[in-house]
């Protein structure tokens, strides 16, 4: 697996593939989907697909790959190669998507939650192993949110194709344990060797699991916390670990889509209250005097001092 | 999740950002360097900041911009406010022009050194070393001389005339820059498809006394309006129509309009094509033993046909 597309800039999403085996474009093949490192407050989201002709679903079944969580790193990266090794009838391909980029979806002003980005991070792997000839008529997949309804979502978008999701898939069907060893080495690997785009000198890389009630996690938090930045692209910003800790330990930041108390952003806004429409403006006040627009449009004040 | 986030005052502010002409910062020509200075505000009557520079020869307005939600990256620092100041030549009769008008009244000729003395400004008689001040006094004073002395005393008539080229200028820079006028537009980031030949001179001359009267008194902004010859804007509450009263009359009260044909069989609601979520599900609410909406408002018209 070369992850050098990745490390080449680690803030974004970025898709590696296995090549293609030439039975999956022949034979009908069938689809797994899982995803590592969901849950870490730290490092990517990294979400993978593995798919074989239906009918090696035995020989794939016979390489013992199991629920990557039952397995250490090194049966992991063990079961990796025998993937490898069969590279003529399973392909994979992975999508990592980068701490940065999960933070900066589920920050923006219009808020892109986990189980959307995870959604459509599966669907666009299907949609390129379609592109890319593989003859697919099954897809199993490890649930996210309700398993009904996402299975409705996708079979919709593939008709044609036999779509089941279910909680613990993974343990379940055997290639979705495999893509879920492909996405799980992927991410051990990368969190392994994080290459830190920020300047933080000697970078203490004991952040234990990544998990947040990892403590080990929690102390390289507090570590690494800078006041006005917050933290190093590493860390998932939208995690409520990393935002307590920035709001509590940082420097304040107002955004402008930041929620306010109604009164008092209505006081900030000069907002009137809605009484004073109904007296007969017997106090209303007058305005000393009012800028003129050509200032008060460009957002332009007199100062009384610096 | 919802955190109060407190505005904590300006502490102290270490750098600002300012855009100035070179000419207010140059200090090669003369030795002194340039100072801000506190004076009256001619419209406000208020304290507001200005600049004098090269030796006391030009005078600066300052003018902030300040938006909520700023903050400055200077150099390795942050800078809380994202405060821009704008360092803009102005013309210093403007604030002269207060002093004389005070002094004019007694309608006496004075030295102007004389006049342009106040003890809460004591930086307002350097008003007078400036290039353009003693030069122009002639636009808003009648002068006399004699022996080596000048004596000024405020004329209504040629500061209206002076004021009055003030806005001609302004109108021609409104048209040169482009600047929309016109009252539908409100804010010069929204796009007009009008086109700037759409707006009447009128608009024009209302916008650039407006910007002239930034510089103004109300009572003299009021004054140059007349000279203008533009009629004063009525209030949104003078234009609004007088509220209604019910008439009275002996004649019996009649419907305008015949409702009647509402209650007819030809009559037809049409079903709405669409019904909201809520509305489904008000729609499947039991509703037996329910009166319906409109059997409030019909049984008595039914009866008397009866």
């Amino acid at each position: 697996m070369d992850l050098s597309p990745f490390e080449t800039d680690n803030s974004l999403s970025c898709r590696l593939t296995s090549e293609i085996p030439d039975v999956c474009r022949t034979e009908d093949c069938c689809l797994g989907i899982d995803e590592a490192g969901r849950g870490p407050v730290l490092g990517p989201m990294v979400y993978g697909i593995c798919f074989c002709p239906v009918s090696k679903k035995q020989e794939l079944k016979e390489s013992k790959v199991a629920d990557s969580k039952t397995l250490t790193e090194a049966e992991r990266e063990n079961l990796f190669q025998k993937l490898d090794e069969a590279r003529s009838y399973v392909g994979w391909a992975l999508q990592i998507l980068s701490p940065n980029t999960i933070s900066t979806s589920m920050l923006q002003r219009t808020k892109y939650n986990l189980n959307a980005l995870s959604h459509d991070t599966a669907i666009g792997l299907v949609q390129y192993a379609l592109d890319s000839g593989v003859q697919l008529k099954e897809v199993f997949v490890d649930t996210v949110g309700p398993a009904e309804k996402y299975e409705e979502k996708l079979s919709k978008l593939f008709p044609g194709i036999d779509v089941t999701v279910r909680p613990k898939a993974d343990s379940l069907f055997p290639v979705v344990s495999a893509a879920s060893i492909c996405a799980k080495v992927a991410r051990d690997r990368i969190v392994k060797g994080w290459a830190f785009t920020e300047d933080l000198g000697e970078v203490d890389t004991d952040y234990g699991s990544g998990y947040p009630n990892d403590p080990k996690t929690k102390a390289w938090l507090l570590k690494y916390l800078d006041p006005v930045f917050g933290y190093p692209q590493f860390v998932r910003f939208s995690w409520s670990t990393a935002r307590t800790l920035m709001d509590s330990k940082g420097v304040t930041v107002h955004w402008e889509d930041d929620d306010e108390d109604g009164e008092k952003s209505a006081q900030r806004q000069n907002n009137k209250s809605m009484l004073a429409y109904f007296s007969a403006g017997g106090n209303e006040q007058k305005p000393a005097q009012q800028t003129h627009r050509f200032f008060s449009e460009r957002r332009l004040k007199s100062l009384a001092a610096l | 999740m919802a955190t109060k986030k407190k505005r904590t005052p300006n502490a102290h502010t270490s750098s600002r950002v300012v855009i100035a002409a070179d000419s207010a910062i140059d200090t090669q020509k003369h030795d002194s360097d340039p100072a801000f200075v506190r004076l009256r505000n001619p419209a406000t009557d208020a304290t507001s900041l200005y600049m004098l520079s090269g030796g006391d020869l030009q005078l600066f307005e300052v003018k902030a911009f300040e938006e909520d939600f700023h903050s400055w990256f200077i150099g390795q620092t942050v800078q809380r406010d994202g405060r821009l100041l704008f360092v803009t030549p102005m013309d210093p009769l403007y604030l002269i022009l207060p002093y004389l008008i005070k002094s004019g009244k007694e309608g006496k000729f004075q030295p102007v050194d004389q006049v342009v003395m106040d003890d809460e400004f004591p930086a307002c008689s350097r008003l007078l070393s400036c290039t353009r001040s003693l030069a122009s006094l002639h636009h808003i004073t009648e002068e006399k001389e004699v022996g080596t002395q000048r004596f000024h005393r405020y004329s209504q008539e040629r500061t209206m005339n002076w004021l009055k080229k003030k806005v001609e200028r302004t109108v021609s820079v409104l048209k040169a820059r482009n600047i929309s006028v016109g009252e539908r537009v409100k804010s010069t980031t929204y796009i007009t498809m009008k086109s700037e030949s759409d707006y009447r001179d009128e608009d024009y001359l209302r916008y650039a006394h407006g910007l002239v009267s930034e510089y103004l008194s109300q009572h003299l902004s009021k004054d140059l309006l007349t000279h203008l010859q533009l009629p004063e804007l009525k209030s949104p509450k003078e234009t609004e129509p007088p509220s209604k009263k019910r008439k009275l009359t002996d004649k019996p009260v009649e419907a305008e309009e015949d409702y009647t044909k509402f209650n007819s069989a030809e009559f037809a609601r049409k079903p709405p094509k669409k019904m909201t979520a809520a509305q489904k599900s008000l729609a499947k609410g039991d509703k037996t033993g329910m009166k319906t909406m409109s059997s409030f408002f019909s049984p008595k018209v039914k009866a008397e046909k009866k």
